[in-house]
């Protein structure tokens, strides 16, 4: 199966419009029970799986990954690389999308879908308030997109770090480019929250733990994980679409942005901003006066940026030469609305508005207005935009047009009259009837808007065997992209492209020498996901599914390490700061820099109901101090032994590398069976996850190590056979050396839990 | 205004409308005017325009935008400086108002009194006595809202958050449950009721409780 970074863009591009299709549906599925409260269209219990799943598929299965269409087909070919760095992980990436959207979508054939909203709040999600099995699977599902994001995020940072063209410097850098940059970064620092949130919500759920159940703990604790993803992810899923529309605004005037610095200097600043603006969610929670001010002047401080972007994409307008066609006009209109989700966003950050909009229509019409149209159509217009380098057809343009004044009557049909009933309480099958003209213009708007994507997707289908012939470059742009063929050769360019001259150019490399040992295809990405697949369906299906899939997965696995797989990175390039770090060893950075989120996350989870408790035992009292010593006398010997066999490898004394990693799995599985014992006894005396707070942040926090530990034993059993064959040596030390940041690295989150759990 | 509450949040909300609106529509017509001023009438390359392959020029300084930034910074200071100043006030309720307890729970509504008197769906209170609700839930997320009167505090299980007014309009006024707790969610509605304060007092005593 494919891994070219086009073929998985198409890819993603499908399987984002299926998944648009049935979130779609969704809404308007609960836009009829609408159109009159005194309906039973759908009943309340199946009003709140439609508007949950609609959310929540929308915001991670549809926009996000519409936005990441686009990025696997364009990111590469705007920085000039033939490919993306890890191109089985990107397809793997998208499998784990797919799956995770079905494990999503069978959660309706169970006994109820996720019925608590987007935000899934605990202690509704809990166990005793919503006690259905599909709840369960759709939080996999949401595990599963979490694992298909963090590959990706890697994969990109990567990508965008090493495989530039000379030249292409990070100022340099297209606007969409730049915005997928700062999107993956948001995205490694945001999404490992939501899996500890999933972690644990599901642990609450499935092993009955008490995190989110307890009176004691923190009634907050999801609240403040959920938004420090929640939050960010706001603009993970807005920026792809900033990028699209600023790469049609240049291309239409043909002309770079007006103060394109800046906005990108703006764009950054977004960024890092939208990790300290979570709390405004919270503003009615009882969270101190003086928290709030803060997160008062952060939400509307962070609106200024967003000022500067907008206002610069509008000077570039000036003095122009704007060439009007479909994606200009849904850049433009994705402008103009975006300026109504921002200024109505700007209320929802003060703290004072927040007592009375909170969990009102308007919080509803104001993110419809950023997310759909900042995000949605700026998306749209993105996909009329590269449209043409897809497929090398151009569409019909009066369809284009057509489409565009359908979908703005619709959209603003749809969204303008929600904030009219502004009073109308969020979630709700029944609402004041003195209200039900706007709700009834509201669902005609969305019918009008439903239909209105009918007419690009026939326009797409039609034009791809009827449309004129595109050429090169339709639009008259100026990144690299249009540099290339439509749809672009396998290996892209060419040649090698450089801006090494201030201008682009090819340096031949004729023929053979250039790219065709390169492997486009493999089947592991399929097969593991497939394998992660139903091993997590079988946790609320089947046991004998969770057999096969650890079966599918295990063996894919080992094919996936065996494969012969070359991936090309041209030997020229730009790729500061990290010109001495080779692709793989930033890979395995990026990697843990999630990991480090995740436990920084999970300890915080521990710390905060620790603080929010009353009382906890004295050290000592719970949990034996001997067991944490020796295992961290254990773990650390383990990381020597590591770095004992990667200084033997260096050294091609290869039967010394094989004996020391041999003594680490040794170590490794001591530790473990230090930790079975240690749980075991726990049991006996009746301590068990559901027991207690304490217990619970034990059990699950170690636990999580612990599977750390699992996962880092069952690779190094990977090495040692390797090994044993005499794979590593002077020529071939690297994959003990990152195996070793792992495994370090799971070490060192070892020396913060010893003192956290055992000895304060 | 009908109450206290009511008149600091929906005045500063005001505030925000005018503003907001103001600040939209300069921008969306200063947009709409570029676009039909500057709008090609032919696709000709025109002069300045950069071709394939060329790299972002270095650039002047965006005078125009840092203007703007100073405009929206002040628009944005205004905000803020508008929530602040109402804040204290909404949030410090005087020493002696009634205090209600209000209890959440899957689905409806539990008022409790000072004497311990307890009612269920219908609270009542007096006009022109400030009122503090102190507000909890019994189980899931609640948010307790009375949207006429301004008032909207989360309730949630484990905590106590408060609200205060004073209802200046007599009259009964809905409740309604601003968080999504589940499948009673929608008809999680209960009724504030605003009596004359001699009224009030007549039923408040007639409770007995404790």
């Amino acid at each position: 199966m494919t891994t070219s970074h086009k073929d998985v863009g198409i890819l993603y591009l499908v399987t984002s419009i299926y998944f648009l299709v049935v979130a779609g549906v969704l809404a308007l599925l609960f836009r009829f029970q609408l159109v009159d409260p005194s309906l039973n269209f759908l009943n309340a219990q199946k009003f709140n799986q439609a508007v949950s799943m609609h959310g929540l598929m929308m915001i991670l299965f549809v926009i996000s990954p519409l936005g990441f269409a686009l990025a696997n087909y364009v990111v590469p070919l705007q920085i000039g690389a033939r490919d993306l760095a890890f191109p089985r992980l990107n397809a793997l990436s998208y499998w784990l999308y797919l799956f995770g959207g079905i494990l999503a979508i069978i959660s309706f054939f169970q006994d109820s879908a996720i019925d608590a909203g987007w935000t899934m709040y605990a202690p509704l999600t809990a166990k005793s308030f919503s006690p259905y099995v599909g709840v369960d699977t759709g939080g996999l599902g949401v595990a599963l997109l979490v694992a298909s994001v963090t590959v990706s995020t890697v994969n990109f940072i990567v990508t965008i770090f090493r495989s530039r063209a000379q030249g292409l410097t990070i100022d340099k850098l297209p606007m969409f480019t730049f915005t997928i940059l700062l999107t993956v970064l948001m995205m490694l620092y945001a999404f490992p929250p939501l899996l500890a949130a999933i972690i644990i919500l599901l642990s609450d759920r499935m092993l009955g733990t008490v995190y989110f159940t307890s009176p004691e703990g923190g009634s907050l604790l999801w609240d403040h994980m959920f938004w420090f993803f929640g939050h960010p992810e706001v603009y993970i899923v807005l920026f792809p679409a900033l990028g699209a529309v600023a790469e049609v605004i240049q291309a239409s005037t043909r002309r770079y942005l007006y103060g394109r610095t800046a906005v990108m200097i703006a764009m950054a600043i977004v960024a890092v901003l939208s990790f300290l603006v979570w709390g405004h969610h919270m503003f009615n929670t009882g969270i101190s006066q003086d928290i709030r001010k803060v997160f008062t002047i952060t939400t509307i401080a962070i609106s200024i940026p967003f000022d500067a972007i907008i206002l610069s994409y509008i000077y570039s307008l000036v003095k122009a030469k704007i060439r009007i066609n479909t994606p200009m006009l849904f850049a433009l209109g994705t402008i103009g609305v975006f300026i109504i989700g921002g200024i109505t966003g700007v209320f929802l950050g003060s703290n004072v508005l927040s007592y009375v909009l909170r969990g009102t229509y308007f919080v509803v019409a104001h993110f419809h207005y950023t997310m759909v149209g900042g995000g949605l159509l700026g998306l749209i217009a993105g996909l009329y935009y590269w449209y043409p380098k897809m497929t090398g057809r151009m569409f019909d343009e009066r369809l284009g047009r057509i489409h565009f004044v359908v979908s703005m009557i619709g959209y603003n049909l749809l969204y303008f009259p929600l904030f009219i009933a502004w009073e109308t309480p969020r979630r709700v099958p029944i609402y004041q009837p003195d209200l039900i003209f706007w709700h009834q213009l509201a669902t005609a708007g969305g019918i009008v808007f439903g239909l209105s994507f009918l007419i690009m997707f026939w326009n797409f289908l039609w034009s791809l065997k009827n449309g004129p012939p595109a050429g090169n470059n339709p639009w008259g742009a100026f990144t690299l992209e249009w540099a290339t063929e439509s749809p672009p050769p396998p290996n892209n360019f060419p040649g090698i492209p450089t801006f090494s001259g201030g201008k682009l150019a090819f340096i031949s490399t004729n023929g053979a020498a250039h790219g065709h040992h390169e492997t486009h295809l493999s089947p592991y990405p399929f097969a593991v996901s497939l394998g992660a697949f139903l091993a997590l369906a079988g946790i609320t299906v089947h046991p004998l599914l969770l057999l096969v899939g650890i079966a599918v997965l295990g063996v894919s696995a080992v094919g996936w390490g065996r494969e012969r797989f070359i991936a090309h990175e041209d030997p020229i390039g730009e790729r500061w700061p990290f010109e001495d770090v080779d692709r793989v060893k930033l890979g395995w950075w990026t990697f843990i820099a999630s990991e480090i989120a995740l436990f920084g996350i999970v300890i915080s989870a521990y710390l905060y109901v620790r603080t929010a408790s009353a009382s906890w035992p004295a050290p000592g009292a719970l949990f034996d101090v001997w067991h944490g010593a020796v295992n961290t006398f254990i773990l650390l010997t383990s990381s020597l032994t590591v770095v004992l066999a990667l200084a033997s490898a260096k050294a091609d004394r290869k039967g010394m590398t094989t004996a020391f990693l041999a003594a680490t799995v040794a170590l490794g599985l001591l530790f473990l069976f230090n930790k079975y014992d240690e749980w075991a006894k726990l049991f006996k005396h009746g301590v068990t996850f559901g027991s207690s707070l304490p217990a619970s942040t034990f059990f699950l926090t170690t636990g999580i190590h612990g599977a750390h530990v699992t996962a880092g034993v069952i690779a190094l059993l990977y090495l040692v056979h390797r090994s044993a064959k005499g794979a590593y040596g002077k020529d071939n030390w690297e994959p003990i050396e990152y195996f070793g940041y792992y495994w370090h690295f799971v070490d060192i989150v070892w020396v913060f839990l010893f003192p956290l759990f055992y000895l304060v | 205004m009908v109450s206290t509450s009511a008149e600091a949040v929906y005045g500063l909300f005001n505030l925000f409308l005018t503003l907001g609106t103001l600040v939209g529509v300069v921008v969306g017509a200063y947009m709409l005017y570029n676009i039909l001023r500057y709008k090609a009438k032919e696709d000709k390359p025109a002069e300045g325009e950069v071709s394939l392959g060329e790299l972002p020029p270095p650039q002047g300084f965006p005078v125009k935008l840092l203007v703007s930034i100073f405009l929206s910074a002040a628009i944005v200071l205004s905000l803020i400086v508008g929530t602040f100043s109402i804040l204290e006030y909404l949030e410090s309720p005087p020493r002696d108002a009634l205090e209600v307890r209000v209890i959440a729970f899957q689905w409806g509504w539990e008022f409790v009194y000072p004497n311990g008197a307890t009612v269920l769906g219908e609270g009542r209170i007096p006009a022109n006595k400030p009122v503090k609700f102190i507000v909890t839930s019994r189980d899931v997320f609640h948010k307790f809202g009375v949207l006429e009167l301004g008032i909207g505090i989360d309730a949630i299980p484990g905590k106590i958050n408060y609200y205060w007014t004073e209802v200046r309009v007599p009259g009964t006024y809905e409740v309604r449950c601003f968080e999504l707790c589940g499948p009673g969610h929608g008809v999680m509605v209960g009724k504030l009721i605003v009596m004359e304060p001699s009224e009030f007092d007549k039923w408040y005593k007639a409770q007995g409780g404790g």
